[in-house]
């Protein structure tokens, strides 16, 4: 088969897969909103260009914050934040995944006993204090440092499954020839391994980033988050700081929460897609 | 009987990890760039507060964490006041050490932890097993879906939208504290139900959040365990469906759930502590906000080390705990 005609044979397998379309289209959703104000040519509001503490009304269709800035806006810029800082760490966390991945599952031996090792400390070790003791060291947050942050802790979720997958497929008559024509380790896992284990390339990255959102949104909720940008997770701090949930003020609180859980539900259906079409015996759960 | 080849490879297993993450907390504080005494220092003489024994906090903090000497001796000096409970003094109140501070908020998170995890796991695994074993229900897989949703819902979310269902629209709980303002403990029913009703939220949020998990997770192997072939031959036997769906099914299905139960208590924990300072519970979360409020960096730290230190030993004792469960690993033994 030919490139495109392979692209296209992939597209049809993931379009019949439903839950894969649905997970995808309300992701998308997501994604346009967050790339809609500056679309759309709305700059970031100024602090007091709208009255503060406003109900929901039709000029403020999710009312104003304390600092007078359009909560909609406000909220529109913010999911672009997270999911920028989520897909960057996702991105990251699953390259590292990768390699730790297959490196420990075809090698073997001591070195699979160190990176078997290594995943396990960070498979069962409680993230949310250490990123907060690295926040806390760090004398200013970035986004970039951030995204390099939460990869580092969000790679062993993919590692573990692409680990699984080498140690499986390594055994196949293909790699044995690849072997036995002389070609070296590195050319054996990237070019003939990796191509075969792309579904789960994609839902250990899917992984990575839901992980990285995860923990990205568990340090902003607490206010540990890049000074200059807002995120869906800083949207929520301020209603705990401001006590809006107490004086119910739901529109500071709700609307955040409402794309986080848009965000995680459309993730999570877009990895059992991934999962059912690499193994079909889950498609009846 | 445990085997005893596989609780001493567990064991190494565990003591290894806890100096591989002690060594990673090591190396966060000594290779972050500035250094945090310093410059919390620097800080409060510049807003022109004098700390009384400044000169004596740097002196306890180097001495406490061994700051002389070349990058290895330091680690060294760490890791023997870190294995012998010590994590130097507080910062923001110093001299009070950090070990001490931890104590008093410690009984809270662990009261509430225990009681969430437990409730939570066995409450999931009940309802996983029966709606996994009557798959077929349309009602049963309306739970199923609602189990979904909710175990994609992170914990501090549960317990933002649990604050305005009942602290707010419906006020009958509250929605921060351990207990009212004012109280004094004692031993009555009056100060009980006090408690019991400010951890209500709290607990509920754990609970709920962990839930759908469980759930989830038990209903998918109850399903798969419905093609074996031991549940044929009971069947065949003509034992009754429901000694074979608690006996034979759910009994084998539960295996996997307690490995999960080790592997996610990581993220429970996480998971807990954000509820905590959600609702400023006064357990080790709501010390995390208070410690990164005051910059005490050395209490962030002990916190860490003492959170890691107690989730690496609670993942051993389930470990252990295992093969009492599963024969086969015994018998693994004698081959």
């Amino acid at each position: 088969m030919r490139r495109s005609e392979r692209l296209l044979a992939t597209i049809r397998v993931l379009g019949s897969n439903r839950k894969f379309v649905i997970g995808f289209v309300l992701l998308l959703i997501v994604v346009i909103a967050g790339l809609l104000p500056p679309v759309l040519g709305i700059h970031f509001p100024e602090f007091g260009s709208a009255p503060s503490f406003r109900k929901p009304s039709a000029q403020f269709p999710l009312g104003t914050d304390g600092l007078g800035r359009d909560l909609l806006v406000v909220l529109l810029y913010s999911i672009q934040t997270s999911l920028y800082i989520g897909f960057l760490a996702g991105g990251f966390g699953t390259v590292l995944g990768l390699t730790v991945g297959l490196i420990s599952g075809y090698r073997g031996g001591a070195v699979d006993d160190v990176l078997r090792s290594l995943i396990d400390i960070f498979l069962v070790i409680p993230l949310w204090p250490i990123l907060i003791l690295i926040s806390a060291s760090v004398k200013s947050l970035t986004i970039p440092l951030m995204a390099g942050l939460l990869a580092a802790f969000s790679w062993q979720g993919s590692a573990r499954t692409i680990r699984a997958q080498a140690l499986s497929l390594k055994e196949r008559e293909f790699v044995s020839i690849a072997q036995l024509s002389g070609l070296r380790t590195l050319e054996i896992v990237f070019a003939e391994i990796l191509p075969n284990m792309i579904p789960f390339v994609a839902a250990g990255f899917v992984m990575s980033v839901t992980g990285a959102i995860l923990a990205e949104v568990s340090l902003e909720v607490i206010g540990l988050a890049p000074p200059k940008a807002t995120s869906v997770g800083l949207m929520l701090y301020w209603a705990q700081q401001y006590s809006a949930t107490v004086k119910g003020w739901w529109w500071w609180a709700i609307p955040p929460i409402l794309v986080l859980i848009l965000i995680f539900t459309s993730l999570y259906l877009i990895m059992t897609g991934f999962d059912e079409i690499s193994n079909p015996r889950l498609r009846k759960l | 009987m445990l085997p005893v080849r596989y609780v001493m490879k567990r064991i190494a297993t565990y003591l290894i990890t806890l100096v591989a993450a002690f060594t990673v907390v090591f190396l966060i504080s000594h290779l972050a760039p500035g250094d945090p005494i310093g410059a919390i220092l620097t800080q409060m003489s510049l807003r022109g507060q004098q700390i009384p024994d400044g000169e004596k906090l740097v002196e306890a903090y180097r001495k406490m964490f061994g700051l002389e000497g070349n990058l290895f001796q330091q680690y060294v000096a760490y890791l023997s006041q870190v294995l012998r409970g010590n994590f130097g003094l507080s910062l923001a109140f110093f001299p009070t050490p950090v070990t001490q501070l931890i104590t008093r908020a410690l009984p809270w998170t662990i009261g509430l932890l225990t009681v969430t995890v437990i409730v939570s796991w066995i409450l999931g695994n009940l309802i996983g097993a029966l709606i996994g074993w009557f798959s077929e229900s349309k009602i049963n897989a309306i739970i199923a879906a609602i189990s979904l949703v909710l175990s994609r819902i992170p914990y501090y979310v549960l317990a933002i939208v649990l604050i305005l269902v009942f602290a707010v629209y419906i006020p009958i709980l509250p929605s921060s504290g351990a207990m009212s303002m004012g109280a004094i403990p004692e031993f009555s029913l009056s100060f009980i139900l006090n408690l019991l009703r400010h951890a209500a939220l709290p607990a509920l949020s754990i609970i709920l959040a962990s839930l759908g998990g469980w759930v989830i997770g038990m209903r998918s192997l109850m399903i798969n365990i419905q093609g074996e072939d031991y549940i044929l031959f009971a069947e065949a036997k003509g034992l009754k469906r429901s000694t074979i769906m608690m006996r034979y099914a759910a009994r084998n299905a539960l295996l996997p759930q307690v490995t999960g139960l080790a592997l996610s208590l990581g993220y429970i924990v996480s998971g807990a502590l954000l509820t905590e300072a959600v609702f400023a519970y006064p357990g080790l979360g709501n010390l995390y906000i208070t410690a990164l409020g005051l910059n005490d960096y050395n209490l962030i730290q002990g916190m860490t080390l003492l959170i890691i230190f107690t989730v690496l030993t609670a993942n051993l004792i389930i470990d252990l705990l295992y093969p009492l469960l599963d024969p086969r690993i015994r018998y693994g033994e004698e081959k």
